[in-house]
């Protein structure tokens, strides 16, 4: 009898819920009826025996009391397998879960190294072509997407869109070129501009300084004279005394001739 | 302001003095001045002929060398002959005369330009005439030169050659120009005209020779006088040649070779004979006693000593007539009158120079 009212304890804990004080107050339940577990097992046993006394007799009612609580047991215990299948199901789905999950992640990262693929490519299209040439050859990418977008262009279509292109590009690189070269010559003018100017302030200057050199009249291009005193006869010279007086003679002769006598 | 105008207009000679000697030939001028310069010019000088000559040439006047090789489009004087100036003495009425004296005083004024003098340097120059030169003509040369120097003198060609060369005793100097070759005997004193002798065989009658001999020689060949004188000056020697003197000379304007050797041999030694005549004269009227001196002691300068073997042909024929003696040709022939006369002005006291400014 003892066992019978601990499995029925079992079997009201099991079909009972939990919840906090909290979330009673929060639903607006303000005071509970509380009513312990052993005055309801006393309660069902007390109902299940009135029950039966009233409507059974004799030994009658001792087996379906018997029946009553082995179904009862059965009951609890196909119960009991129904927790446990319940639980492997859900350890299941956590398991299945789990997988998801990790099919997820294998998913996200081969996304991400696709991308990564796909920005190589992108940068090896860029490096390839540089600059204006990179401008050209998205251009030309995006035409051939154009077509490839269409589904089956035809080959004129695809000549008309790439001479179109290419007839853009060109004249737009003749137009660059034609501006450029205009801006060349106009910096090449500016240049020889300058240069003239200066060449011509130059030239003003030399002209300057020639005049002013031509008006410096004892500035003389003849070269020095290692004497800067007048020299004589030297009285170290071995024919000192003969040379005086043909020095004499010369000048006497000389000074007749000039007529300063 | 009148100040400043007088100071440009004769600036002031507080630089030094430069000290030009001048070689007046009649072939060729030379200058040796104080400051190292040497030069040389033909004594030629030409002018324009009309104003077409004048922008084509762009000079009013050329001189030398450049002279020469546009003497076609030139008036071209050589206003030294002989050793003296072209100028008789009446210039204002004879234009030639004036002419010659005007290119005479350009040519002077070439020379000293050739010399470059400062214009802030006293210049004195000593100018190397000939030795028999008149007065009249040491006075044109003096007052062409006067106008380009501040004070200037006049002295006998070979004795400046003597006193450069410091042998101033008992030397005989043979100065062999281009229009006369002068003798000149030094003893120590200023030499006389007793101590001078001077003939006209010289280059330019070597030249005349050389050209007569070439026209009877060489049939057909067409030359000029400046044609000889370049082949004389290249070739010119005496006695026995070092090489076959083979020279091209156009004929009906084909250049042609010839064999002027011998011409040449013969042209040159018409020089030998009146200058051992010229030293037979003053080696006998000397001291006796320091006549041999005296022939051992002859000095060849002048441009025409520059002909080969000279020197050894005079002497050979000096010991033929006179019993020997030495012939020394100068280390420069063409400077040694300059050389001498730029010493001259070196040694000249400084009062003298005043007194002639």
């Amino acid at each position: 009898m003892t066992g019978f009212k601990e499995t029925l304890k079992d079997a009201v804990r099991q079909m009972s819920f939990r919840t906090s004080l909290d979330s009673l107050k929060k639903k607006g339940v303000q005071q509970v009826n509380v009513l312990g577990i052993d005055r309801i097992i006393a309660l069902i046993e007390a109902a299940v025996h009135r029950s039966l006394k009233s409507r059974l007799v004799g030994v009658e009612r001792e087996a379906v009391a018997d029946a009553t609580k082995a179904e009862f047991l059965r009951l609890l215990r196909s119960n009991e397998d129904l927790q446990r299948q319940k639980t492997e199901i859900e350890r299941q789905k956590e398991i299945v879960e789990d997988e998801v999950d990790q099919l997820r992640r294998d998913l996200t990262a081969q996304q991400r190294a696709l991308e990564l693929k796909l920005e190589e490519g992108a940068l090896a299209t860029a490096a390839r072509y540089e600059g204006e040439n990179a401008a050209i050859a998205a251009k030309v990418g995006e035409v051939l997407r154009a077509l490839a977008a269409t589904g089956s262009p035809s080959i004129v279509d695809a000549e008309d869109r790439v001479m179109a292109l290419v007839m853009d590009i060109v004249a737009g690189e003749r137009h660059s070129a034609d501006e450029a070269r205009r801006a060349l010559h106009d910096r090449e003018v500016g240049t020889l501009q300058r240069r003239i100017k200066k060449l011509s302030e130059s030239l003003d200057q030399t002209e300057q300084r020639l005049q002013s050199v031509a008006a410096m009249k004892n500035i003389d291009g003849g070269i020095s004279s290692i004497y800067r005193e007048v020299q004589g006869l030297s009285m170290a010279d071995h024919h000192a005394g003969k040379k005086k007086e043909l020095m004499a003679e010369i000048f006497k002769a000389n000074l007749k001739l000039q007529k300063k006598a | 302001m009148s100040e400043t105008k007088q100071t440009d207009e004769a600036p002031k000679k507080d630089h030094g003095v430069l000290y030009i000697g001048m070689d007046l030939g009649t072939s060729r001028t030379s200058v040796s001045a104080s400051n190292g310069v040497r030069e040389t010019v033909y004594s030629m000088v030409g002018y324009p002929k009309d104003v077409v000559s004048m922008k084509l040439l762009k000079k009013e006047v050329l001189f030398g060398k450049e002279a020469l090789e546009k003497r076609l489009s030139l008036k071209l004087y050589k206003p030294l002959e002989k050793g003296v100036l072209k100028y008789t003495g009446d210039a204002a009425k004879d234009a030639e005369a004036k002419a010659n004296l005007k290119a005479a005083t350009d040519l002077i004024g070439e020379a000293i330009r050739l010399a470059k003098p400062r214009k802030d340097e006293l210049v004195y120059c000593v100018i190397g005439a000939p030795a028999e030169a008149s007065v009249k003509n040491r006075e044109a040369i003096i007052e062409a030169a006067r106008a380009h120097v501040d004070s200037v003198m006049l002295c006998s060609e070979p004795f400046a050659v003597a006193y450069g060369l410091d042998w101033l005793e008992d030397v005989l100097v043979i100065d062999i120009g281009a229009g006369t070759t002068d003798l000149c005997r030094m003893h120590g004193t200023m030499p006389e005209e007793t101590d001078q002798v001077m003939f006209d065989i010289a280059g330019d009658a070597v030249d005349a020779e050389l050209s007569r001999r070439i026209t009877e020689t060489c049939p057909g060949a067409q030359f000029t006088i400046h044609m000889v004188k370049d082949i004389k000056e290249r070739y010119g020697f005496v006695g026995e040649p070092s090489e076959r003197c083979i020279v091209e000379l156009p004929v009906d304007g084909k250049p042609t070779p010839f064999d002027l050797t011998d011409q040449i041999r013969a042209a040159c030694s018409i020089l030998i004979e009146p200058i051992l005549r010229g030293i037979q004269k003053l080696v006998a009227s000397f001291d006796p006693q320091f006549q041999a001196k005296l022939k051992s002691r002859v000095l060849l300068a002048g441009g025409g000593s520059l002909v080969q073997g000279l020197d050894s042909a005079v002497e050979k024929a000096m010991k033929e007539r006179l019993g020997g003696g030495k012939v020394i040709r100068i280390e420069e022939p063409v400077y040694g009158g300059a050389n001498g006369a730029l010493k001259i002005a070196h040694d000249m006291p400084a009062d003298f120079w005043e007194q002639l400014k």
